[in-house]
C-alpha cells in the first residue's frame, strides 16, 4: 500500500492482507539496496495469521519516494514516522543486516512501541570497506556483484530459491539494479558511519531474538555474536549452513524460528 | 564461494541440492503426483504462497524445479516455469498478460506453430497480432497500438534466419511500456542471453538444442525480472488483485518474479500443461553438455557452410554467419560465438531436385524437428510451414525448393559423404 510520510510517498507491502492497526504489527526491515520483496513469503505468512504486516521500502528504494536517507538514525526516525502515520501498535520488529541497525536505534529510542525484536545476520556495526563504498557510487554493477557474491551462501550461488523455479540471487540482483547508485550508496555509507550500536543495544528492552548465519561473509558470525552479547538475554540461534541471506537461503527454518518467537511474545488473537 | 559460477559450471550444477538421504549425484526423478504434508499449517502455507514447497506435480515438482532453476541461472532470469512443450510455454506466457482486446506485434519469421497460434488461435480469444518483417525495426515501432501488450519474435528467425535487432526492439518496448518476449529456442543462452540486450522474457522449446538428444518434449518460460509492470495500468493480471489467491498482487509481492509467479499460480493450475519429471530429468542430462554440444554444432555448421557454398549442385546457401546474409552484422553483434546450426539451401533443379536430395540421403534424417544431436533435414513448404498460406510463406522467406538442414554432431566427413549421395540424385533430376 502507498501512504504519505512527511510529504513523501511511501510503499509498504502488507503481506497480501489489508493493514489493520487493531492487530499486533510485524514490521520487516530490509537490508542495503534491497526492498520489500526480500521478505515476501514471510510477510504473507504473518499477514494470514492475524497480524498486521508492514514491509516498507526505505525512502529512495523501489516504490518509495526518495531521496534515500543518509544515516541509520534518520532511518529510525523515519520508521517512527511510519508507525505514527499508520498508528501501528504492539510492534514486533524483524530485521535483516542493515535493517537490524535501524531496529536497534528504533527499539532503543521508542521502547514502548516494541514488543519484540528479531535480529538476523548483523552486528553492532557494519563497517563497509572503501572498495565497496566507491563501487556503489561509481561502478554499481561491480558493487552488486560483490554484495551478491559475498551475501549468498552456496544455495544462492546454485540459484536455488524459496519458491520452486525461482533464483534468489538473480531476483536480489534485479532489485538492487533498480536501487543504484543512489540508494545502495547511501545505505552502505549509513552502515559504515553508524557508531551507536553498543549504546542502542544496551537500551533495548523486551524479548530479543538473534539469528546467526554460520557461513556469513557480510556480517561474520563473530560480529553477530558480539551483538548478542550486548543485548539483554537474547534467544540466539545459529544456522550453520546458511550465508548472510538467511530469510531466503533457509526460509523455512527462518520462518519457523520467527513464528515460535513472535507467536509467544506478541500473540495475535 | 564468493564469486559467481560460470556458464559451464551452472549447466552442471545450478538448481540442484545433492540428495541429503542417499547422496545421489544426479538429480533424482521424483515420479510422484503429490506430496505428504507434515501438518495442516504447512499445507495451507504452500497453497497460499507463504512458503516454498510442493503440493501437486501439475504446479511444481522437485525434478522439474531443478531444471527451472538451472535454466533461469543460464539465462540470467529471476525465475522459470517449465511446461509440457515449447508451444505450451508460449501460450502460457502470452495469456499471463494478454486478454480479450489486446494486441501483439510479432515477427513474420517464426516457427509455423507460433504464427498459427497468433494468426488463428489467439484471435478466437480476442487477441490480435500485427506481423512485421524482422529486419524492419521501424515497422515494429509503427505497428504498436494503444492496446499493444507484447512484442514477440525469434532472435534467429525460422527458417529465413534473419536476426532481430534486439537492442532496438528493446528500446521500442521501453518507449511504449510493452514487454519484449523472445523465442530463444534457436540461440539458447549459450549463444545469446537475450536479457542482456533488452528482452524481458524468453520462451524455449527445450526439445531442441537445450535437451539436444531428441528424446523429450518440453518448454520453458523464463522471467527476465527486468520489466517494471507497475509504470502504467496496462497489465492488471500482474499488478491488480488476483481473487483466487486471496487478492494477491503479484507485482507488489513478488517483484522480479511476478510474471513467472502469475504463470505458476494461474496457467499451471487452471490449464495444467506441466512437464513430466522424467522429461525434466532427460532434459537436465542434455543441458549438462550444452556448451560442448553447441561448440560441435557450430564447428560442423561452419564446415558445412564452406562445403555447400562451393558445391556445384547448390544454387543458394543461407546462414547469418555468411557475409552475404543480410543479418550478418547483427549476427556478429548478438551471436559472436556463432549464429546457430540451422542452414537453409536450395539445389539446382527446383522442387523435384530438392525432393530427390531428401530421399537419397541416409545418415541425415528426414523429420520435423531441429536441434537434435543427429543431422536432420526437411522441406519446410510441405511440412512445418505447410499450414500457413502462400503470402505468409513468402513473408517467412520460404520457397518451394528450400531445404532446411539442422546440423548434428556426427563426424562432418560422414555428413558430407551422405550429402554426396543426395547431390548425385539431384544431378540426375537437373540433367533430366
Amino acid at each position: 500500500m502507498y501512504f504519505e510520510v512527511n510529504g513523501k510517498q511511501v510503499f509498504a507491502s502488507t503481506g497480501g492482507r489489508p493493514f489493520d492497526n487493531r492487530k499486533p504489527t510485524v514490521i520487516f526491515l530490509h537490508g542495503s539496496g534491497l526492498d520489500h520483496t526480500f521478505w515476501g513469503l514471510h510477510a504473507r505468512f504473518f499477514a494470514f495469521r492475524k497480524y498486521a504486516v508492514l514491509v516498507p521500502d526505505l525512502p529512495g528504494h523501489t516504490h518509495s519516494e526518495g531521496p534515500a536517507l543518509a544515516s541509520i538514525e534518520a532511518m529510525a526516525d523515519w520508521l517512527n514516522d511510519v508507525t505514527e502515520a499508520l498508528d501501528a501498535n504492539d510492534i514486533s520488529l524483524v530485521a535483516h543486516s542493515q535493517g537490524c541497525l535501524i531496529a536497534l536505534e528504533f527499539a532503543s529510542r521508542f521502547p514502548d512501541k516494541v514488543l519484540s525484536a528479531s535480529l538476523i545476520a548483523s552486528g553492532l556495526a557494519t563497517p563497509v570497506n572503501d572498495f565497496l563504498l566507491n563501487a556503489a557510487e561509481n561502478d554499481p554493477d561491480a558493487a552488486i556483484a560483490m554484495m551478491l557474491g559475498w551475501g549468498f551462501g552456496s544455495a544462492g550461488h546454485m540459484h536455488q530459491g524459496p519458491i520452486p523455479g525461482s533464483s534468489m540471487v538473480a531476483s536480489a540482483g534485479k532489485v538492487m539494479r533498480g536501487n543504484v547508485p543512489s540508494a545502495l550508496a547511501a545505505d552502505l555509507k549509513a552502515c559504515n558511519d553508524y557508531k551507536n550500536g553498543k549504546e542502542a543495544a544496551s537500551g533495548m528492552a523486551g524479548p530479543i531474538q538473534v539469528i546467526v548465519a554460520g557461513k556469513d561473509r557480510m556480517a561474520p558470525r563473530k560480529a553477530t555474536m558480539e551483538l548478542a552479547e550486548h543485548l539483554a538475554d537474547p534467544e540466539v540461534t545459529l544456522i550453520p549452513e546458511s550465508g548472510h541471506m538467511i530469510p531466503q537461503e533457509v526460509s523455512n527454518q527462518c520462518r519457523a524460528l520467527l513464528k515460535e518467537f513472535i507467536f509467544s511474545n506478541n500473540p495475535a488473537t | 564461494m564468493s564469486r559467481f559460477l560460470n556458464f559451464d559450471t551452472l549447466s552442471l550444477h545450478a538448481g540442484q541440492v545433492v540428495d541429503p538421504e542417499f547422496g545421489a549425484r544426479a538429480a533424482p526423478i521424483y515420479q510422484t503426483t503429490s506430496y505428504v504434508f507434515p501438518d495442516t499449517d504447512t499445507a495451507s502455507s504452500i497453497f497460499n504462497l507463504e512458503r516454498g514447497g510442493h503440493a501437486y506435480s501439475r504446479i511444481t515438482n522437485p525434478t522439474v524445479g531443478v531444471l527451472e532453476q538451472r535454466i533461469a541461472a543460464l539465462e540470467g532470469g529471476s525465475a522459470a516455469v517449465c511446461t509440457s512443450s515449447g508451444m505450451a510455454a508460449t501460450f502460457c506466457a502470452i495469456t499471463a498478460i494478454l486478454e480479450q482486446g489486446d494486441h501483439i506485434v510479432a515477427s513474420t519469421q517464426m516457427y509455423g506453430g507460433n504464427i498459427s497460434l497468433m494468426k488463428n488461435t489467439l484471435p478466437r480469444f480476442g487477441i490480435t497480432t500485427t506481423f512485421v518483417d524482422p529486419t524492419d525495426t521501424d515497422g515494429f515501432r509503427n505497428a504498436i497500438q494503444e492496446n499493444t501488450k507484447l512484442i514477440y519474435g525469434e532472435l534467429i528467425g525460422n527458417p529465413g534466419l534473419d536476426i532481430l535487432d534486439l537492442e532496438e526492439i528493446g528500446k521500442i518496448g521501453v518507449d511504449h511500456h510493452v514487454p519484449v518476449m523472445i523465442d530463444a529456442t534457436f540461440n539458447t543462452p549459450y549463444l545469446c542471453r537475450c536479457f542482456d540486450y533488452g528482452a524481458n522474457m524468453t520462451v524455449h522449446s527445450l526439445t531442441k538444442w537445450m535437451g539436444g538428444h531428441g528424446v523429450a518434449i518440453g518448454g520453458v518460460v523464463v522471467d527476465g525480472g527486468n520489466f517494471d509492470w507497475g509504470t502504467t495500468d496496462k497489465f492488471p493480471t500482474i499488478t491488480e488483485p488476483y481473487a483466487p489467491f486471496s487478492g494477491i498482487k503479484f507485482w507488489e509481492e513478488f517483484g522480479p518474479s511476478a510474471f513467472a509467479t502469475r504463470i505458476r499460480a494461474e496457467a499451471m493450475r487452471d490449464i495444467g500443461p506441466s512437464m513430466s519429471p522424467m522429461n525434466a530429468f532427460l532434459l537436465l542430462q542434455g543441458i549438462e553438455t550444452l556448451s560442448l554440444r553447441m561448440g560441435r554444432h557450430l564447428s560442423n555448421t561452419m564446415d558445412l557452410l564452406d562445403y555447400l557454398s562451393n558445391h556445384d549442385q547448390v544454387s543458394w546457401v543461407n546462414h547469418p554467419s555468411l557475409p552475404s546474409h543480410s543479418s550478418h552484422e547483427l549476427a556478429r553483434k548478438y551471436l559472436p560465438k556463432g549464429a546457430g546450426s540451422i542452414i537453409s539451401f536450395r539445389v539446382h533443379g527446383g522442387r523435384e531436385a530438392g525432393k530427390a536430395f531428401i530421399e537419397n540421403v541416409e545418415l541425415a534424417s528426414h523429420l520435423a524437428n531441429v536441434g537434435d544431436a543427429k543431422t536432420l533435414i526437411i522441406h519446410p513448404a510441405s511440412t512445418t510451414h505447410s499450414r500457413i498460406d502462400a503470402d505468409a510463406l513468402v513473408a517467412a522467406g520460404i520457397t518451394e525448393d528450400m531445404i532446411r538442414l539442422s546440423v548434428g554432431l556426427e563426424d562432418v566427413a560422414d555428413i558430407k559423404a551422405d550429402f554426396e549421395n543426395g547431390f548425385r540424385a539431384t544431378k540426375r533430376v537437373a540433367n533430366g
